[in-house]
């Protein structure tokens, strides 16, 4: 297998990461189509200095979320790497999900919107089910640093549920 | 709604892209082949055409300002001689600290720990003010080089007050500008008003970058 056939291997096994990143960091559908082609050119530069000391899913991870996090300290207007590109490279097909379900969804998608860069990331890789050792080989933190932020994340975000609740 | 249904909801958002999401590979396969652009290209026009006709400005300066000095020093005004030299001189530095610090952030890797590459990132961009500062200091000289000898020796005494008073003004302005462009002073008016506009809205997100990482270090 070579080297572009590895990728693409390693992209189909791990599109609902970017896909899911995407989203929380992007709400704009056009600007979200540009962030994953970033995250896509980003992870493919950096696909030669990747080491087997992480999993492949740390190091997607830590490309997928610093393109996520500094791409919206650009310039809106400004093109990147892949303007030349107009289409989408994740696409999804509506299902039956239940409209309850749904609602739910988009919800706790809202309030993971709203939280800072940093605590979003780590409330994210929380949500991914990743171990707190994982967490802190993303991000940069202690284990116990990652386990008091995702405490304080996981409160905010019960209690924003229950007060959508109250008001119903 | 508790932690567990929070998960539980994310499960079922999981499930759904399984079923659901797909890699257009041929699409992908033409990300991977396009090739990383230049420095030069990935910048926005405005912004690579300013640091050109900057480059430009330094590059004819330079040779002019040399020439000058070789060849005509003593039919040249020393006020413009030394005005200019030093205009060139703080533009040359202000533009090498501006793509010394571009390269920089171009190479960080990006692969690295979010906070690592992040706080880089955001500290690179942040120190741009740097190359702002250094052009502020030049703004006396703008006052200075059309002075002459002739001038002081036989000119009108208030003329001479005047030009050394917008001087003086001019020196104390870009020494307190020099002093205090700095992160610190970020919420303050004449600093927004400074930089605003959207090639500095890149380094005020940066800043704010830089406080959202030290707040999220020490929670």
């Amino acid at each position: 297998m070579n080297q572009e056939e590895q990728f693409l291997s390693v992209l189909e096994d791990n599109k609902g990461i970017l896909y899911k990143l995407a989203n929380a960091y992007c709400r704009d559908i056009e600007d979200r189509k540009d962030l994953v082609q970033e995250m896509v050119f980003q992870l493919w530069k950096s696909f030669d200095n990747y080491h087997q000391t992480y999993k492949v899913s740390t190091w997607m991870y830590r490309v997928a979320l610093n393109v996520a996090i500094s791409f919206y300290r650009k310039d809106h207007k400004r093109k990147g790497q892949t303007d030349s590109i107009t289409d989408s490279i994740l696409n999804l097909t509506e299902s039956g999900v239940s409209t309850d379900e749904e609602q739910r969804l988009l919800l706790l998608q809202q309030f993971i919107s709203e939280l800072k860069e940093l605590d979003k990331a780590v409330m994210l890789l929380y949500l991914e089910e990743k171990s707190h050792r994982v967490i802190a080989e993303i991000v940069g933190l202690s284990e116990s640093n990652v386990g008091t932020k995702i405490n304080r994340i996981k409160t905010t975000l019960t209690q924003k549920f229950s007060t959508i609740k109250n008001q119903y | 709604m508790d932690q567990t249904d929070i998960l539980n909801i994310w499960k079922a958002y999981d499930k759904k892209l399984e079923e659901t999401l797909s890699l257009n590979r041929q699409l992908t396969v033409e990300v991977t082949r396009l090739k990383t652009k230049s420095l030069l290209k990935s910048m926005t026009p405005i912004k690579g055409f300013t640091l050109l006709v900057g480059m430009g400005w330094v590059t004819a300066g330079t040779i002019i300002i040399s020439n000058l000095f070789r060849y005509a020093y003593d039919s040249v005004s020393p006020f413009f001689l030394i005005s200019a030299t030093i205009q060139i001189g703080l533009t040359a530095i202000a533009l090498g600290i501006y793509l010394y610090q571009l390269v920089l952030i171009h190479h960080v890797d990006i692969s690295n720990t979010l906070l690592k590459t992040q706080k880089r990132l955001a500290n690179l961009k942040s120190s741009t003010l740097w190359s702002a500062r250094i052009l502020f200091l030049q703004l006396p000289v703008w006052t200075t080089f059309y002075l002459s000898q002739d001038m002081f020796q036989s000119g009108n005494l208030a003329y001479i007050i005047i030009n050394c008073a917008v001087t003086l003004v001019a020196l104390a302005i870009s020494l307190w500008l020099f002093v205090h462009i700095r992160y610190a002073n970020r919420e303050k008016k004449w600093f927004k008003y400074i930089f605003e506009g959207r090639e500095w809205s890149p380094v005020i997100r940066a800043m704010e970058l830089n406080d959202e990482i030290k707040s999220f270090e020490r929670e």
